[in-house]
């Protein structure tokens, strides 16, 4: 962080934003782990941990919310105090989102542990593994104020983005060859939509550091892996089996 | 020192581009060059080659700490400090490309031309009406009828006239601080000047008084090249176009005003204006 502020009391205020976006961030991490870990071990239990653990990241929110306005009417930021509560305002919505998706990725685990296992479920925490380390990654970047890191999620993110495209074209697979397995892959298919979401916040929140650091916006068009919104199944020439 | 390309590219439109047009910029042309200019209180260099160009009916507001010259170069700009002994000023500033520091010019047609408002109200001991004929019977006579219009239009300019049209015959010195540094500014803008310089105009002011003369300035700026000193850097964020930040006699850093304030080139800029200069 830069020099200290003649007054004292703001550089606590400061202090206290950026601990409570780390403590979210923190937080975001946590609650990934967890969902994927239930999905993988079919464990209810610690599912219905992370979802009921989602409201204490809402509480997280509206505390750095009340912080940033308090900042802003008090302190009359300017510069890159200004830019690191812009910055910590958009950051904690996508945190938010981002534990948002985690407690869903849990929620439907539960469903699916009621339904028998089908193969493809193991790509699922695959994929889940990457979202984290990106997460991971950004709110490390987002500590060290470091734009180049923030970079390297943001250009990482393709590569969710391909996973979720060939699990989309798995899921479609097992689909067709067995009714069967409709209801459990239709589960399986929004919970890694929804991790290929959680890749679009890790992105977002590297925008806003680049923006913290450099007082631009990143103007670069960012890489996009996922194809699936492109897909089409055209059905079997004997009819769907 | 960080000087932005301003100097050719001013920052916005006042008027919104037309359908099919693209939103490009209409110029507003460089009023005053300040090119070099140095200054001295006997021995002390005050300023050290400063040069940054004012732009017309744009507002350029000048921020640093005490002492770092930006109220120095303002009394440069009308050559007010003339009137004090051992105090000379070095370079040029060019008012539409003539250079108002050289000695042959008529330091009357300057000051007519370049109007000057200071941090405390200075009306005269003289009724409202007087103080502001008092400006315009220096530089020119006019009928009665005449100089009573344009005393009226100055305190309209001024935003001052519905609150003093009844007592125009009352003492300048009646009014309250507010009323009376807006009298100070009728008074420059009565004699039509083409630049105003505004010394911390405002901070002898509560609150709504400095709003008010803001929003004059916002006001007056369509007519008017304004530079504008301030001590309070939101004044500065709120008012102008353009901001200088001066520090020990230099400037550090020029550039549009919102560049200024969400992300300067300079460090000693970004810690002065959030507050952690040392």
């Amino acid at each position: 962080m830069a020099a200290e502020h003649i007054i004292k009391s703001y550089d606590e205020e400061l202090a206290r934003l950026n601990k409570t976006i780390v403590e979210m961030g923190g937080l975001a991490e946590s609650q990934l782990a967890a969902a994927i870990e239930a999905v993988a071990k079919r464990d209810s239990e610690l599912a219905a941990r992370v979802v009921e653990g989602d409201a204490a990241v809402d509480e997280l929110q509206r505390e750095l919310d009340n912080l940033a306005i308090r900042l802003l009417a008090l302190r009359q930021p300017m510069a890159r105090d200004l830019r690191e509560i812009f910055a910590a305002l958009k950051i904690g919505a996508d945190l938010e989102r981002i534990c948002d998706y985690a407690a869903n990725v849990a929620k439907r685990s539960i469903a699916l542990a009621q339904t028998p296992p089908i193969q493809p479920v193991h790509a699922l925490p695959r994929m889940g593994a990457l979202a984290l380390a990106l997460v991971k990654d950004v709110i490390d970047a987002y500590v060290e104020r470091n734009a180049e890191k923030a970079l390297d999620v943001w250009r990482r993110d393709e590569e969710l983005d391909e996973m979720y495209s060939s699990l989309f074209r798995e899921f479609l697979t097992y689909m067709m060859e067995d009714p069967r397995n409709i209801g459990a892959c239709t589960h399986l298919l929004f919970m890694a939509k929804n991790i290929e979401r959680i890749g679009d916040h890790a992105t977002n929140i590297s925008e806003d550091l680049y923006y913290l650091v450099h007082g631009r916006a990143l103007t670069e068009a960012r890489p996009k892996g996922d194809k699936s919104s492109l897909e089409v199944v055209a059905p079997d020439r004997n009819g769907a089996r | 020192m960080s000087v932005s390309l301003a100097s050719t590219t001013p920052p916005r439109s006042d008027t919104p581009a037309q359908p099919g047009e693209s939103a490009t910029v209409t110029p507003f042309p460089v009023k005053v060059q300040i090119r070099n200019v140095g200054f001295h209180y006997g021995k002390f260099e005050a300023l050290k080659s400063v040069s940054l160009p004012l732009h017309d009916r744009r507002v350029t507001a000048f921020i640093g700490p005490s002492g770092c010259g930006k109220s120095t170069l303002l009394r440069i700009l009308n050559r007010i400090y003339e009137l004090y002994p051992n105090q000379t000023a070095t370079g040029e500033v060019l008012v539409d490309g003539q250079n108002i520091l050289s000695p042959g010019l008529d330091l009357n047609l300057v000051r007519a031309k370049i109007g000057m408002v200071f941090q405390k109200p200075t009306p005269f001991p003289m009724s409202i009406h007087d103080n502001i004929a008092f400006g315009i019977r220096l530089y020119e006579r006019l009928p009665k009828s005449e100089l009573d219009d344009r005393i009226e239009s100055a305190l309209r300019r001024a935003a001052l006239w519905d609150e003093v049209k009844g007592k125009l015959r009352q003492s300048g010195l009646g009014l309250s601080g507010g009323q009376q540094q807006r009298l100070c500014i009728a008074r420059a803008i009565a004699v039509q000047p083409e630049v105003l310089l505004l010394d911390e105009p405002a901070s002898a002011l509560d609150p709504i008084s400095t709003q008010r003369i803001e929003e004059l300035i916002a006001e007056l700026k369509s007519d008017y090249c304004i530079a504008i000193v301030t001590h309070n850097m939101q004044q500065a964020a709120r008012s102008s176009d353009y901001t200088a930040f001066m520090y020990l006699g230099e400037l550090i850093e020029f550039d549009e005003t919102e560049r200024i304030f969400t992300h300067p080139r300079e460090k000693r800029t970004e810690d002065y204006i959030t507050g952690r200069f040392g």
